[in-house]
């Protein structure tokens, strides 16, 4: 067989035939590939399979009702599914405007000496492991909530429809901002990829014709940047979702929807549900088998954030190709 | 204040218009630039200021766990098992060994195959690696929690009890996703001429193609893997169902285990002092390892990409 | 040397100036110092100098912009040229250069205290190496962007400025069926075209053009190097090439930068009528350059 560097179908010829002559090494490969495929059935399976029992009983109304019942056996995943979008839905509220302006404020109105560590320091708040963050929470926001935060927002006058009720400690709001914390680095950091990614020329053609930096920002980097923001703003989406043990400290564990609905209400989502509550239920019961059923749920949720986010990215940046 | 220029006359004899149209532009442009200049100042600020509130937190948190953490540690910490609450002199000793047992398992499983399959995806192209890389994608984004409950559902439920490698299972399949995407990354952005020269050395021996390359990838695969376990020890959830926990001090990976984030969880939310004492301290441990783990990956990282240019 | 415009000089003796020029131009082997005598300079630079940190680009630069003249920056690469074009339009205050030395547009110093870059930028427009349309933007969009930017609301003006703009481009008759498509799907001609428009809708006094035809194809560069001789009309240009003869086809002036043989700091070597320069340069070093010796 030749080894002469040569042309490039030469070098594909050699590769493929150095792959059948290497057979243990590309079985091995395919071994592992095998494994993975594996794994990520079983993750599906062994969850689905536990929560059958659930589903059969309650069928797919299981999903809109909001009833919980253990000793008439009636549960249902509604409150946990509008605690989960609660929550998740004050964090991005929170996360993605101040996220998007501070990569904004770093990619183009700060020099770069200053912006480079400042980008990592706002990295490591997202290595701070999620228990620590929802220690802290615990022992130092929520305080500081119940006293002065949370009455604080009843008298903000247009949203204070959502703040009813009392504040008492534990709370959609609490856990939502914490959460808001944890997923800003993420925001920022893919924020300021996708700003960064704005070739400069197109900048300077811009201050060349006299606009003002922010004039630059918003006309031209900005709407450059579209696509990438669109996936910041998913990952983010994605975070938030997949995020359990902090807000399982600061939710409370109410396994009802509190009438009037308000922010201040503690809830539950569907990760704080389950952890709080599997311990206590044996296997082979309905309950059992009801908490896999709303891990299913918060699968399916997630499944359908990353993926059809992916595709609402896909799709933004297939239409800007002239 | 003259800013006309002498003019010769244009040949294209839109004269008037022109000069007219020259003084509107100037007179817009002058009048407008205060305004735009006070909005894109103000735009500063308040962005500047969305970026102090961001840091904000950071400054907070780990001067707050510092201040409670490091009262905590003593000799008797590191080196004795949990006590009652009331009785003091407990430590969070097994489950400081927990963790490097069930983690340093879990290393030990997830890395190899993470390493072959970022090799499968580097070799072949088509169909089935991007729907391995999808699934990686996806993996990554999935809650602990569900990785807890399917290493529960898996192994826990088929052997009837709680044990430590579930718990490492669990962690490993969590740190797989990291190690594949940055395993990948370092390999592909290693220098055209290793490929080439490990190509040169002759097509056959395949092996030292790969070996060459992943030799030249070294500070790459390290930050994957340590970012891996950065992640992997903080994580929680999964270790509520798998390894749950002990007051004892074991070396048995097929018994529950006790780990500094499941001490943290449990001790944190009492109402103990002493035991939110101890939960504090491992949060601080817990806190300072990560971030350590984190910078020294970051290091790696930057190390190799100054090497490739 | 040369003359600012002052206030006297500008009404009847407009026409009586430019034919002086024109006679001027016209006159072979007039020489450098008959040509400027008296000509208007819209930007007169005088011993400027540019520096990043400690790092020096360029010096002793002096030289004008006359009026309605192309100007060409000639030169090998690192001499300074661009460095110097990108000074006038303050566009190193981006980028950490400090310019020390006098650069007045007419009455204005533009790096004096009272100086806007803002203003002075939508005073004195530039076209880029390569062609930089604002890639979300359809062409309409592109060529009116400058105006929206400078707080032109009004549909029409921006309509007939951006036709005026387009017309002197020469891309008004390829581009007036489709001006909402997006800028992008232009050829690279075209998209050049398409940014000196959008400079030249702003109305600037001057025009800075760094390299434009480097990016482009022999035929879209001489279609290009046509419409500069042709703005000159309008404008003042300043053409910052390392093609000796572009700027013999496009340029009434030229001035040579060349590296200082001792410390490597880019400096102007010579100034004068392109014609001049090219056929009896007055430095011996310009004529080491123009004879092919220094690359």
């Amino acid at each position: 067989m030749q080894t002469k560097e040569g042309s490039p179908r030469q070098l594909l010829e050699q590769r493929r035939s150095s792959l059948s002559s290497g057979r243990g090494y590309a079985g091995l490969l395919w071994l592992a590939a095998g494994i993975f495929v594996v794994i990520l059935a079983a993750i599906i399976e062994g969850i689905v399979s536990q929560s059958t029992m659930a589903w059969g009983h309650f069928g797919l109304g299981f999903l809109w009702s909001t009833a919980w019942n253990e000793s008439t056996n009636t549960f249902g995943a509604g409150q946990f599914i509008i605690g989960t979008l609660t929550v998740t839905g004050i964090a991005m509220l929170i996360a993605v405007p101040v996220g998007l302006a501070t990569a904004a404020f770093l990619t183009e109105m700060c020099p770069r000496r200053i912006a480079t560590p400042l980008g990592v320091a706002i990295d490591l708040i997202a290595a701070v492991p999620s228990i620590v963050v929802g220690l802290w929470g615990l022992y130092v926001l929520q305080p500081v909530f119940l006293r002065d935060v949370e009455p604080f927002m009843k008298k903000i006058p247009v949203i204070d429809f959502a703040f009813k009720g009392n504040a008492e400690g534990a709370s959609y709001f609490l856990a939502g901002f914490v959460l808001s914390i944890m997923i800003v680095p993420t925001m920022v950091a893919l924020s300021r990829t996708a700003l960064a990614g704005v070739g400069n020329t197109d900048r300077e053609a811009a201050f060349a014709l006299g606009a003002t930096p922010w004039q630059v920002i918003r006309k031209v980097v900005v709407p450059g940047a579209n696509s990438g923001l669109l996936a910041a703003g998913t990952l983010a989406l994605g975070r938030a979702v997949g995020e359990t043990i902090a807000i399982t400290l600061l939710i409370g564990n109410s396994l009802t929807l509190g009438h009037p609905f308000s922010l201040l209400n503690p809830g539950a989502t569907l990760g704080s549900v389950i952890v709080l509550n599997f311990g206590e239920s044996q296997p082979g019961t309905l309950l059992r088998s009801t908490l896999l059923a709303l891990a299913v749920v918060l699968l399916a949720m997630t499944l359908i954030v990353n993926i059809g986010g992916r595709l609402i990215v896909r799709k933004n940046l297939l239409f800007r190709l002239p | 204040m003259s800013t006309d220029l002498v003019e010769t006359p244009s040949p294209s004899g839109k004269d008037a218009s022109y000069y007219e149209r020259r003084a509107l532009i100037q007179a817009s442009a002058r009048g407008t630039l205060k305004r735009r200049r006070t909005v894109a100042l103000a735009i500063r600020i308040l962005f500047g200021f969305c970026m102090v509130l961001v840091l904000v937190p950071l400054i907070f948190l780990i001067s707050y766990v510092t201040k409670r953490g490091v009262g905590a540690l003593s000799v008797a910490f590191f080196t004795h098992t949990p006590t009652p609450e009331g009785i003091p002199g407990g430590g969070i000793s097994n489950a400081i060994i927990g963790s490097l047992l069930i983690n340093g398992l879990a290393l030990v499983i997830a890395m190899p195959i993470g390493l072959l399959i970022a090799l499968f995806l580097i070799e072949r192209r088509g169909p089935i690696p991007n729907a391995i890389r999808f699934g990686a994608d996806v993996l990554s984004g999935l809650p602990s929690i569900l990785i807890g409950l399917f290493a529960y559902a898996v192994i826990v439920t088929h052997t009837g009890h709680y044990s430590a490698y579930s718990a490492s299972a669990a962690l490993a399949v969590l740190m797989l996703p990291i190690m594949i995407r940055g395993d990948e990354e370092a390999m592909r952005t290693v220098p055209n001429e290793l490929w080439e020269a490990g190509l040169a050395l002759g097509a056959r021996q395949s092996r030292v193609v790969r070996s060459v390359v992943v030799r030249g990838s070294i500070p790459g695969l390290v930050t994957a893997n340590l970012l891996a376990l950065a992640r992997a020890v903080g994580e929680t959830a999964p270790l509520l169902f798998t390894a749950v926990g002990s007051q004892l001090f074991s070396l048995s990976f097929n018994q529950p285990m006790n780990a500094i984030p499941i001490v943290i969880y449990q001790d944190g939310t009492t109402a103990f002092k002493d035991l939110q004492q101890d939960a504090w301290g491992a949060a601080f441990v817990l806190m300072v390892g990560v971030l350590i783990l984190s910078i020294i990956g970051r290091l790696f990282a930057a190390r190799l990409t100054r090497k490739s240019r | 040397m040369w003359t600012q415009p002052g206030e006297n000089e500008m009404t009847d003796t407009t026409s009586a100036v430019a034919a002086r020029i024109q006679q001027e131009v016209l006159a072979q082997g007039s020489g450098s110092v008959g040509l400027l005598e008296n000509a208007p300079a819209a930007v007169a630079l005088t011993d400027v100098a540019v520096d990043f940190g400690s790092t020096h680009a360029v010096r002793r630069v002096t030289f004008p912009l006359v009026a309605n003249r192309v100007t060409a920056l000639v030169g090998p690469s690192g001499c300074g040229k661009t460095t110097v074009l990108r000074a006038i339009n303050r566009m190193h205050d981006r980028s950490g250069g400090k310019v020390t030395g006098s650069i007045r547009l007419g009455d204005l110093e533009i790096y004096g205290r009272d100086a806007q870059p803002e203003l002075i930028r939508s005073r004195i427009g530039m076209v880029f190496q390569r062609p930089n349309p604002f890639p979300t933007m359809s062409i309409l969009d592109n060529v009116t962007s400058g105006l929206r930017f400078n707080g032109i609301r009004n549909k029409q003006v921006l309509k007939d400025a951006a036709e005026s703009a387009l017309q002197s481009a020469a891309l008004w008759d390829t581009v007036k069926d489709r001006l909402d498509q997006p800028a992008v799907r232009l050829s690279g001609g075209q998209q050049q075209r398409l940014c000196i428009a959008r400079a030249l809708a702003v109305e600037p006094e001057v025009l800075l053009m760094d390299e434009p035809c480097s990016a482009l194809d022999p035929i879209s560069t001489s279609a290009i190097e046509e419409t500069i001789v042709e703005l000159a009309s309008e404008v003042t240009i300043a053409l910052v090439t390392h093609n000796m003869f572009q700027a013999t086809r496009c340029a009434d002036l030229t001035a040579v930068f060349l590296l200082d043989a001792d410390d490597h700091i880019g400096e102007l070597v010579e100034y004068g009528s392109t014609q001049q320069i090219f056929s009896a340069p007055s430095d011996s070093r310009t004529e080491q350059y123009v004879t092919g010796q220094v690359s």
